[in-house]
C-alpha cells in the first residue's frame, strides 16, 4: 500500500489526539476509532489506549491495514497504546458525496435520501440494513446509474456516474432473469453485448455458473423450471460473469427460504473471500447483514440517512447463530430499537 | 385427444346424414337447399376445372400481402406508442378509434384513391388488420416488467439492444396474440372486399355462385373461408403461441 507522507511522524509518537478506551465498557472500539480518525485532518495521529491487547481489541491493527492507515502498537506495563495515522483513503471505489434524492409524488415532493456520505474502499463488503422504503434501493439505483441524485455526485471507479454501466451490476431480489432465455443464455446476455466470441461466452458462462454452484444439467433449463435459490445463483453467476468492480446487490436473498438464503450466504462469503470484489448489499436483515459484511451501514428513514455505521471483524466464513454474528446482531438491533425506528420490522427481520 | 377425435367424426357424420336426409325429403328446391353430394361435386369441380385452385391463388396472395405490411406498420407503431408517452396520447387514440371503424368502411375511399385495383384491397386488408396488431404489440410493450429493462441496462444494454434483445422478446406472447387477431381481421377484411367488386379471388367465386344461382358453389367457396382461416390461425398461430407460452412459463402459471 502506498503512503505519500511516510510513517515518519509516527516515530514521534506525538498524537494529535487522544482516546483512552480503557473508560467504562467500550463495546464496539473499532467504531470510536473509525468516527475520531474521520474528525481528525490528513497526516494527524492518533493515539488509542486499551487494556487489552491490540488483537483483542476488536482487532485495530488489522481494520488499519485494510484502511491502508499506518500504525504502531506500543506495550507499556500491560497498557496497549495504537498510533494510527489518517491518510486520505486513495483506493476509494465509489465515493458518495452529498447526495440527495426527492421524489414528485401525488401531493408534492417526498425526500427519499438526505445528504447520504459515503466511501467505500476497493475490495470492501459493505452491507446497508435498514426497515423497508427507508430508501436503501433508490441509492442502490443511484450508484447503478439506473437513476439520477437530486443533487451532489457519486464517483464509481474514478468516473463520475452518469448513467449505468456494466463495471457496476445489480442483482435485483427476484425476478429479474429473462424467461426467453435458458439458464446459460441470461449468463451470457451481457457478454454477447460486449460482443464477447460464442466460445469464449458459453465457457465464461459454464464457469460462473459452476462457480455459484448450478449443476450442469440446469444449464439448458428455462427460468421458470427452477426453484427459487437456483434463480437466484443464476442471477447472481449473470452479474459476476460480467465481472463489475462493483457489485450492487438489493435484498437478492430475502424471498427464499432459511436453509436456501443460509446455503447462497455461504456461496457469497466463499466468493467475495476468493475474489476480493466490491460489494454492497442491501438487506433488510439484521443478522445477514452482520454475516455477510466488513461494514454494516444502517439507514434510517424520513429522509432516508445512514444512522450509524458498523465494523463487523468476526472471521469469515461467518455462520448465523455464531456467538459473536449473534452479539452483533443484538447489538445492532438494541441500537436500531433505541431510536424507536420501525422497530418491529427489524426486529422481526432479525429473530 | 382420441375420445374428441371420435366424437367430432361421429358429430360430423350425423350433421351431414341429417342434412342429406333433409334435402332428400325436397321441402325446399335444391337451388334453395343444396345437398351435401352437390357440395362435395361442386367442390370438386371447382378444384378440377383450377377455377377454385385460381381463386385461392388469388385471395392468399392478397392476404399475405396486406398481412405483411400490416405486421411491419403495427409492429412500429405499436413500439412507437408503447414507449413514448406523447405519442401514446396522441396516436393512440387515433388507432383505438380505427380499431372500432370495420375495415370494409375503407373501401370507398380506397377505391377513391386508387380505383378498381389490386392497391385498393390491399389498403382494405392493411387497414382491416393493422390496428389489431398495433394493440397487440403496444399492450405487449407496456406490460414488460420495468425490473427486465433495469436488469438489461445495468449488463451494459441501451439503444437498439433494448429492444431487440428485452423489450420485443418479453412482449413476444402479447405481440403473437396481436398477430393472431391481425390474421383473422385481414382475412375477414379481404373477403368482404373480394365480395363488393374483385375479379378473381374466393369473394369473387362466391358472387358468381350467386350470380349463377349455384347455391352449392357458394357452399363449396364459404367451407374453404373456413378451412384456410381456421388451418392458418390452427397451424400457425395457436401453435406459435402455445410455444411461446410454455417457453416463457406462462402455461403452468
Ligand atoms: N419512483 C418513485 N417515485 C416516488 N416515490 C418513490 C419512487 N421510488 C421509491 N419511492 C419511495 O421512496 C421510498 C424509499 O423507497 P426504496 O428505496 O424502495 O426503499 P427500500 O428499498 O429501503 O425499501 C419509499 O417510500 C418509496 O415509496
Ligand atoms: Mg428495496
Amino acid at each position: 500500500m502506498k503512503t505519500v507522507n511516510p510513517p515518519k511522524k509516527l516515530d514521534s509518537l506525538k498524537p494529535e489526539k487522544v482516546i483512552d478506551l480503557r473508560q467504562a465498557i467500550c463495546p464496539h472500539p473499532l467504531n470510536v476509532i473509525r468516527d475520531t480518525l474521520r474528525a481528525l485532518r490528513e497526516n494527524d495521529v492518533l493515539l488509542a489506549v486499551s487494556d487489552h491487547e491490540p488483537t483483542a481489541l476488536e482487532n485495530a491493527p488489522r481494520f488499519c491495514e485494510r484502511r491502508g492507515y499506518p500504525f504502531r502498537t506500543v506495550e507499556q506495563e500491560g497498557v496497549w497504546n495504537i498510533f494510527i495515522q489518517k491518510v486520505e483513503d486513495r483506493d476509494a471505489r465509489l465515493k458518495v458525496e452529498n447526495v440527495s434524492k426527492t421524489f414528485n409524488s401525488g401531493d408534492g415532493k417526498v425526500s427519499v435520501l438526505n445528504d447520504i456520505d459515503l466511501t467505500i474502499r476497493d475490495g470492501e463488503f459493505v452491507t446497508v440494513v435498514g426497515s423497508s422504503g427507508c430508501g436503501k434501493s433508490t441509492l442502490l439505483n443511484l450508484i447503478a446509474g439506473l437513476d439520477k441524485p437530486t443533487s451532489g455526485r457519486i464517483f464509481a471507479n474514478g468516473k463520475r456516474v452518469e448513467g449505468p454501466g456494466s463495471d457496476r451490476v445489480v442483482v435485483f431480489q427476484e425476478g429479474a432473469l429473462f424467461p426467453w432465455l435458458t439458464v446459460r443464455e441470461n449468463v451470457e446476455f451481457g457478454l454477447k453485448l460486449r460482443r464477447v466470441a460464442p466460445k469464449i461466452r458459453k465457457e465464461m458462462a459454464q464457469d460462473y455458473l459452476k462457480l455459484v454452484g448450478l449443476t450442469e444439467n440446469f444449464h439448458g433449463s428455462y427460468v421458470h423450471q427452477l426453484s427459487g435459490g437456483m434463480k437466484q445463483r443464476v442471477a447472481l453467476a449473470r452479474a459476476l460473469v460480467m465481472e463489475p468492480a462493483i457489485l450492487l446487490m438489493d435484498e437478492p436473498f430475502a424471498a427464499l427460504d432459511i436453509q436456501t438464503r443460509e446455503s447462497l450466504q455461504d456461496e457469497l462469503q466463499r466468493i467475495w473471500v476468493e475474489s476480493r470484489k466490491t460489494i454492497i448489499f442491501v438487506t433488510h436483515n439484521v443478522e445477514e447483514a452482520v454475516i455477510l459484511g466488513d461494514r454494516v451501514l444502517v439507514f434510517a428513514k424520513n429522509p432516508g440517512r445512514i444512522k450509524s455505521e458498523h465494523e463487523i471483524d468476526i472471521e469469515r466464513p461467518r455462520q448465523p447463530g455464531h456467538p459473536e454474528v449473534f452479539l452483533y446482531t443484538k447489538w445492532i438491533t438494541d441500537e436500531i430499537r433505541e431510536n424507536g425506528e420501525a422497530v418491529d420490522e427489524v426486529q422481526e427481520a432479525a429473530v | 385427444m382420441k375420445r374428441k377425435v371420435i366424437l367430432l367424426t361421429v358429430f360430423y357424420l350425423l350433421l351431414i346424414g341429417i342434412w342429406q336426409g333433409v334435402a332428400a325429403l325436397g321441402i325446399w328446391p335444391p337451388y334453395l337447399f343444396p345437398s351435401p353430394s352437390g357440395v362435395f361435386d361442386s367442390l370438386l369441380a371447382g378444384f378440377q376445372d383450377n377455377s377454385f385452385t385460381i381463386g385461392i391463388l388469388a385471395s392468399m396472395k392478397r392476404v399475405l400481402i396486406g398481412y405483411f405490411i400490416s405486421v411491419a406498420g403495427g409492429l412500429l407503431i405499436g413500439l412507437a406508442i408503447g414507449r413514448v408517452k406523447v405519442l401514446d396520447e396522441t396516436v393512440g387514440t387515433i388507432v383505438l378509434g380505427f380499431q372500432a371503424l370495420p375495415s370494409i368502411c375503407w373501401l370507398p375511399i380506397a377505391l377513391l384513391w386508387f380505383g378498381l385495383s389490386e392497391s385498393a384491397i390491399i389498403l382494405v386488408v392493411v387497414l382491416g388488420s393493422l390496428f389489431a396488431v398495433t394493440i397487440g404489440v403496444d399492450a405487449g410493450v407496456k406490460n414488460v416488467p420495468p425490473i427486465y429493462l433495469r436488469a438489461a441496462r445495468t449488463m451494459g444494454a441501451h439503444g437498439i439492444d433494448l429492444y431487440m434483445k428485452v423489450i420485443i422478446p418479453a412482449a413476444l406472447p402479447s405481440i403473437i396474440s396481436g398477430l393472431k387477431q391481425g390474421w383473422s381481421f385481414a382475412w375477414r377484411a379481404l373477403m368482404a372486399g373480394e365480395l363488393l367488386y374483385v375479379s378473381i379471388g374466393l369473394g369473387h367465386l362466391l358472387t358468381m355462385g350467386r350470380e349463377l344461382n349455384d347455391i352449392s358453389q357458394i357452399i363449396a367457396v364459404m367451407i374453404i373461408i373456413i378451412v384456410i382461416g381456421i388451418t392458418v390461425d390452427r397451424l400457425v398461430f395457436t401453435k406459435l403461441e402455445n410455444r411461446v407460452r410454455e417457453r416463457w412459463g406462462l402455461l403452468n402459471a
